[in-house]
């Protein structure tokens, strides 16, 4: 058995090395953010839920959370109810401090360098959504915080089996076993896991932990593990396909030429209008900034989520508001992520992880939503030449 | 809280504790008998600062909620009695709110010894100097209300 | 006998009514839009029926949880512009709409309400099939309700239905259970299920009731509610946001439901429901003559707690 050679491509490691490589990482200091199992009725919260005391199976949250030992670390399918975005852009950060002294202002910024981290285990709609992401971030203006994060950040991947009749990744240009945003890309397979580093931050992964990891045999995942491998993955991605399948240029067309038609303009009547989808979203970017005074003279600039489905969103100061009720913010909900921002970027701003839809209980159903368009612009395409 | 002798409470912990204590008052009763018991000399505690209001009806459950959240360590709400409110029932629409918040907030976890609330008039000189020492006195005891100052934000820092 | 057999459901007798009625009240043109519910893909949801011929869609059975009553809120421009609206309300809804009417959101010509007969819903809406109530399936909000037959209403449909089980445990077990506990604990668990808040405003989103224009959490000047989702900024948020419903809440268990971090808002509520039964003697009704009891008073309230 041959240990790693980091400038080959395909690695095999087993669970139990998988989870003392992570330990090594946590031995060492190094934050190390992974799926999590939280058994929801052990917390105190567990008061809450009826479902605690119902026989058969306990209700067990997936989220994202920095390990605090290697044992903890979820290599299930569950996805996490909040996407991977909080670590990038988190629910609400400090930009800087304030403290007035009579007519001075004295201001405090805060660190844009941040300390190397790791992510074991990303789903790869989450990943693919910071690379998406990364886009917008550095515009105009590139943003020291989020660029700061993931210039820090390793993230490796876990080839996901498709959760359920919600997810259509593929249908948006990504994969359930796609490396996109990510460095590496973990697929599982019998014994263990198959490792492909795909950046030079994945590599110095394998480098620093090579005794973890074996070179996989035969080249270009031709092995019997290899084989395994991929059709297992080809699996997932037919189970996605089955779930959505459109033409996403042709929706970016259709969206971005049809901004009155009904189809676009009725979309938000059962809206609520709460946002929980922008919480939940992977690509969902958009923040406010807020200063919060904590009493008189002093305080701190905070950057926070926000939601186009707010109305507040669009308020301008004189009283009117471009965007005053929710058919015009559900649209502007499809409209940014499937027209302005492929147009402006190259890119769907959507990973297919399907989270807005599942915790909609309003019954706004992105998949239903992205069909009925699809079908109106292959309508269009069929009569115009 | 930003000036200096707030800040030498804030670091000196081998101090002893003295309670921060803020006190809601509406303008014609209980502040007028604070007023009468400043001229009247009574002695009391001196760790209360009063915010002055046109009537209980005005003090919004928020303004309690912003005392501790601005590091106050037990609230005074204080007014008019039933039947002397000078705009006839400010008062009364204060006693419901206020008995509300204050079941709320003891399910919720703060502890009512924290909140007082009085009806003290314009004459009761002594029986504001009786709610402030003992106001000061229970909270003194409680010590200072760190659980709700552990509820700040990550990342703060003092400047 | 086969599974099927004994998870079947029976129909509910007053959809083919609910149905017709729909059909009449748009011919007629006596309403431009019923509001009830339909089966989708990921289960029941909120339907608008603007056409007469798609009243067919039309459902109700135990997946039926939404309170739809939040569609005649006054700010919903994009509702409103439907035209006058027949709305299919359940016992509980009902009660909302009498607290628009009573709060003046709403005048009774306004709208046309279509009641159903009601014996509890399930904890979801997302389900393939309505299954038979149970106790560890049935909305824990249905024990012991108090209009399951609502009077304010201009039909009523279906047949009686039978009382909704008792839930494995009931809101006010759990309700006890906390004021069971000392403060502190009280606390460590308030802290920590507030903490979660992302502050998407959900709850007041989906509320029927919570119909201010502009919420104060949203005013920045000054700034009563911090904005961001801290745990100060969040306990200030839910405790203004659970007072703001005391003695208006009906139950409806919306916000809980919407919650995308499970927060849970029915205990706080059942909580404030309790405080106003004991303090006032108060239970919401779906009476909108029956004033509530926050912005009245009696001479001799209790205040025990004043000094």
């Amino acid at each position: 058995m041959t240990s790693a050679d980091p400038t080959r491509g395909t690695y095999f490691i087993t669970e139990d090395d998988l989870r003392a490589l992570t330990g090594e990482l946590l031995g060492a200091g190094t934050e190390v953010i992974a799926p999590v199992a939280l058994d929801v009725c052990a917390s105190p919260s567990a008061i809450a839920s009826s479902a605690c005391l119902r026989p058969g199976v306990k209700p067990i949250d997936i989220e994202y959370r920095a390990l605090e030992s290697a044992a903890q670390l979820n290599l299930g399918s569950g996805l996490p109810v909040l996407s991977l975005k909080q670590y990038f852009l988190p629910e609400y950060e400090a930009l800087c401090c304030w403290r007035q002294h009579g007519t001075e202002i004295e201001i405090e910024a805060v660190p844009t360098e941040f300390a190397p981290r790791v992510v074991l285990a990303a789903k790869p709609c989450d990943s693919a959504a910071l690379a998406v992401v990364d886009k917008v971030m550095n515009w105009d203006y590139a943003d020291e915080l989020w660029n700061g994060r993931r210039e820090a950040t390793t993230i490796v991947n876990l080839a996901c089996p498709v959760v359920d009749e919600s997810c259509f990744c593929t249908a948006v240009g990504t994969a359930p076993d796609d490396a996109k945003g990510a460095d590496a890309l973990l697929t599982p397979v019998e014994g263990g896991f198959l490792m492909e580093a795909t950046t030079d931050k994945g590599r110095a992964l394998v480098e620093a932990h090579a005794a973890r990891f074996t070179a996989e045999e035969g080249a270009g995942g031709a092995g019997a593990r290899g084989r395994q491998a991929a059709e297992e993955r080809a699996a997932a991605r037919a189970r996605a396909a089955a779930n959505l399948e459109i033409d996403a240029a042709s929706v970016r067309d259709w969206i971005d030429t049809h901004f009155e038609d009904p189809l676009l303009a009725a979309l938000g009547v059962r809206c609520n209008g709460c946002g929980a989808c922008s919480s939940v979203c992977p690509t969902c970017h958009c923040f406010d900034i807020v200063d919060e005074e904590e009493g008189i003279g002093k305080g701190t600039r905070r950057r926070c989520w926000d939601t186009c489905q707010a109305p507040t969103f669009t308020l301008h100061a004189s009283g009117h508001n471009p965007r005053d009720s929710q058919n015009p913010r559900y649209r502007q909900r499809i409209n940014h992520k499937f027209a302005i921002y492929p147009l402006k970027f190259g890119e769907v701003l959507c990973t297919g992880c399907g989270r807005c839809t599942r915790v909609c209980h309003a019954g706004q159903d992105l998949v239903e939503i992205l069909q009925a368009i699809d079908i109106a612009a292959r309508r269009r395409e069929a009569v115009s030449p | 809280m930003n000036d200096e002798s707030d800040r030498r409470q804030d670091g000196a912990a081998d101090v002893a504790f003295e309670p921060r204590i803020t006190a809601f008052v509406c303008n014609w009763c209980t502040y007028t008998g604070a007023d009468l018991a400043g001229t009247s000399r009574l002695h009391m505690a001196s760790n209360v600062r009063i915010i002055r209001l046109p009537c209980t009806g005005r003090i919004d459950p928020l303004f309690i909620i912003k005392a501790f959240e601005r590091g106050a360590d037990g609230v005074i709400v204080s007014g008019c009695h039933p039947a002397d409110c000078h705009y006839t029932s400010g008062n009364y629409h204060a006693r419901r709110r206020f008995a509300v918040f204050h079941d709320l907030m003891e399910f919720i976890g703060v502890d009512p010894r924290r909140m007082t609330f009085s009806w003290v008039s314009a004459s009761e000189g002594a029986k504001w100097r009786d709610v402030v020492d003992e106001a000061v006195r229970s909270v003194r005891e409680l010590g200072p209300y760190d659980a709700y100052r552990a509820l700040a934000p990550v990342g703060d820092r003092e400047i | 006998m086969s599974d099927t057999v004994t998870t079947e459901v029976p129909v509910y007798a007053g959809v083919a009514e609910l149905r017709r009625i729909a059909r009449e009240l748009l011919d007629a043109g006596d309403v431009r839009v019923i509001i009830g519910w339909e089966h989708a893909r990921r289960g029941a949801r909120p339907v608008f029926i603007t056409d007469a011929a798609d009243a067919d869609r039309l459902i109700f059975d135990a997946r039926c949880v939404h309170n739809l009553v939040t569609y005649l809120n006054p700010r919903r421009d994009n509702v409103a512009e439907l035209g006058k609206i027949g709305l299919v309300v359940k016992g509980c809804d009902a009660k909302a709409v009498a607290g628009l009417l009573r709060e003046a959101q709403l005048t009774r010509d306004d709208v046309v309400l279509i009641g159903v007969r009601c014996g509890g819903v399930l904890e979801e809406a997302e389900l393939p099939r309505a299954a038979p109530l149970g106790p560890e399936n049935v909305a824990p909000r249905c024990f012991g309700c108090d209009n399951r037959e609502p009077e304010l209403v201009d039909h009523l449909l279906g047949e009686s239905q039978p009382e909704p089980p008792r839930p494995l445990t009931t809101i006010d077990e759990r309700v006890a259970a906390l004021d069971a506990q000392p403060l502190e604990k009280r606390w460590a668990f308030w802290t920590e299920q507030f903490g979660r808040c992302v502050r998407c405003y959900a709850c007041r989103q989906v509320c029927p009731l919570c119909v201010c224009e502009r919420c104060v959490a949203e005013k920045s000047r000054p700034q009563w509610i911090e904005a961001s989702p801290h745990p100060r900024g969040n306990l200030s948020w839910n405790i203004t946001r659970a007072l703001h419903l005391a003695g208006r809440c009906v139950d409806c268990g919306e916000c809980e439901r919407f919650c995308p971090v499970g927060i849970p808002l029915s205990l706080v509520n059942r909580k404030l429901q309790q405080i106003v039964a004991e303090r006032y003697d108060y239970a919401v009704s779906d009476d909108p003559e029956h004033a509530a009891p926050i912005g009245d008073y009696r001479l001799d309230d209790k205040q025990e707690f004043i000094k």
